[in-house]
């Protein structure tokens, strides 16, 4: 418990939890508002504006807006999980708490454990900030709020949120693994970014595969009639269906932290 | 077979790849003493020091803590150990205090009273709040051995604990060091400063190519390696010679350190005074005497360097240095 606690204080105290959190907000900022600016005039000119002005036509607009943060922030989520689990091995900070005798796993899990709350906060600060401006592009776009408050839509929130935030942590632990393995945050984020792209651009030819990968899956635990952030143009992209994407993103995210738990147990610690 | 002492190793084996780092290394620790670890570069002191704290694992051998079997599943055992291995790890964007206190969450429960008192220890109380990257190097070094300090070790394994401390540092470290010897702690120092560990030490190690060379008592070891130096003027340096290599009769002949008149002789540093009074004798007035231990010798002979000044101002043979005169400590004027 000790480990979970100053765990979660280092998080707060570290830069790189607030970057990657203004990043993703700003980026979620800024297409919003660019949508909501150009999206009536683009739908009066036929240019597909229709499609963007979903985006920001409530109650459609939550799911959607939910999807958006599970797409670019599942590539942030696994960058911040690269960053944290790679700086214990280059600032020797795990080395310094396996020779006071603490267990190397139980070290990796609750650090994990700490970062995945931080990355549940993240995504409901994410969400309340996206709501805050997906108001703001419905009312540049010209398009009424009327929906905002659809009971049966907020009422499927909450699990979607629990979906979302699984989803969020599976991407978390994916960058965690990867780190660990390569025992650096460059290469962690590296190889994180390339998996990350890889899957996307794997998905034209192997989409029967490639549904089952992790991003891909991590995307589809939220049931939406579009998808944003996870790459675009294209065919309409192979998903799975919201419960089968859960239990593989569940599967991922348990392997991912077997294998970091597994490797850092048996790690030579040097440097 | 480790009753009363602190550390114990046997046969301890570690390769890497087709690189042998430990070679069958033996330690002996007792309890109570500040064990000076010495050998050149490569010579396998890292790689025993990550050993002792669990960090690799041996490829054969033994390793007893404190009296008890050390090895994989025995992680626990390090709750009574504190360490500074190679440089001092910390979060560089939080401050002392709070990398203490993450610190302490790992591993031995430690009080937080605990933490303003080695912070006090260390004279880093002052600058606590101030975030860790902005510490100079000798900053970091006072705040690794606050952490090795921590849970309040019986045993404390410490690599180059001087490294980049100012004078003032390196003396109270020393302090602080002999003050946790003198109150039942073993304190196990790793390092190739001869003259650090020689203040410092109480029994010496000495290890090359992954193998212990020599161990025991400081006094013991650096008897017969007593060294005394002298200066006489230039013109003499001839006829001093021939009287130091009669005093010295049957050990090393007296040898000339450079071009200065300075000329030093192995013998007893107590005898310093019966060297003066024989060159007087012989109509020859020193200008300078001094005194000392030549553990710089024993180290070079020891490791595989000869100490000879062919190599001036090259690293070509790892352990030999390239100055070749002994470290005499602070020694009586004529």
């Amino acid at each position: 418990m000790r480990l979970f606690v100053v765990g979660l204080r280092k998080l707060v105290r570290r830069p790189a939890t607030f970057v990657t959190l203004g990043l993703l907000v700003g980026l979620l900022a800024l297409i919003y508002l660019a949508v909501g600016a150009t999206a009536k005039q683009a739908a009066a000119a036929g240019n597909g504006g229709q499609a963007a002005l979903l985006l920001v036509t409530f109650p459609g607009a939550y799911t959607l807006l939910l999807s958006f943060i599970l797409g670019l922030g599942g590539l942030f989520a696994m960058i911040f999980g690269a960053a944290i689990a790679g700086s214990e091995w280059t600032w020797g900070t795990l080395k310094a708490a396996v020779a006071r005798g603490e267990s190397r796993s139980r070290y990796q899990l609750l650090s994990f454990a700490a970062i995945s709350v931080m990355v549940g906060i993240g995504l409901l600060i994410a969400f309340a900030i996206g709501l805050v401006v997906t108001i703001v592009a419905a009312g540049l776009a010209g398009v009424p709020t009327t929906g905002i408050d659809d009971s049966a839509t907020l009422g499927k929130l909450p699990p979607l949120l629990l979906r979302g935030w699984l989803a969020l942590a599976e991407a978390c632990a994916l960058g965690y693994a990867i780190a660990t393995l390569a025992r650096s945050q460059l290469a962690g984020i590296g190889v994180g970014i390339a998996v990350y792209f890889g899957e996307q651009f794997a998905s034209i030819f192997l989409p029967n595969i490639v549904k089952f990968m992790p991003f891909n899956a991590a995307t589809a635990v939220v049931a939406t009639s579009g998808q944003f952030g996870g790459g675009g143009g294209g065919p309409a992209p192979v998903r799975l269906d919201p419960d089968t994407a859960l239990v593989v993103v569940a599967a991922w995210l348990i392997g991912a932290l077997l294998v970091t738990a597994l490797f850092t147990e048996r790690a030579e610690i040097s440097g | 077979m480790t009753e009363g002492l602190a550390l114990a190793t046997r046969g301890l084996q570690k390769r890497y790849g087709s690189q042998t780092a430990l070679a069958g290394l033996d330690l002996t620790v007792p309890s109570g003493v500040v064990y000076g670890f010495l050998g050149p570069n490569g010579a396998g002191k890292t790689t025993t020091m990550r050993l002792l704290t669990g960090l690799i694992h041996p490829d054969a051998g033994t390793i007893e803590i404190l009296g008890q079997p050390f090895g994989r599943r025995d992680r626990r055992r390090l709750f009574e150990v504190g360490a500074l291995i190679e440089s001092p790890s910390f979060y560089p964007y939080l401050s002392a205090r709070e990398n203490l206190r993450a610190l302490a969450a790992a591993g031995a429960p430690t009080p937080r009273s605990r933490i303003e008192e080695l912070l006090e220890l260390v004279g880093l109380r002052d600058r606590a709040r101030d975030k860790v990257q902005t510490y100079s190097l000798g900053m970091k070094q006072r705040l690794g051995i606050a952490a090795a300090l921590l849970s309040d070790p019986r045993l404390l394994l410490l690599d180059e604990p001087s490294n980049g401390l100012d004078p003032a540092g390196i003396v109270a470290m020393r302090a602080t060091l002999r003050q946790l010897a003198a109150s039942g702690k073993t304190v196990f120092v790793s390092s190739h400063i001869l003259g650090e560990v020689e203040q410092l030490a109480d029994v010496l190690g000495i290890v090359a190519a992954g193998r212990l060379v020599r161990e025991g008592p400081i006094q013991q070891l650096l008897q017969g390696e007593g060294v005394v130096r002298v200066r006489v003027p230039v013109a003499d340096v001839g006829g001093a010679m021939r009287v130091l290599d009669a005093l010295a009769a049957g050990g090393a002949g007296a040898k000339a350190d450079g071009d200065g008149g300075w000329l030093s002789i192995h013998i007893a540093p107590a005898r310093a005074a019966e060297v003066n009074r024989a060159l007087a004798t012989a109509g020859i007035y020193a200008s300078g005497l001094e005194t000392g231990s030549d553990l710089e010798s024993l180290f070079l002979e020891l490791t595989g360097g000869d100490g000879s000044n062919d190599r001036e101002g090259t690293f070509g043979v790892a352990g030999a240095s390239a100055a070749p005169a002994p470290r005499p400590g602070a020694g009586g004027t004529p």
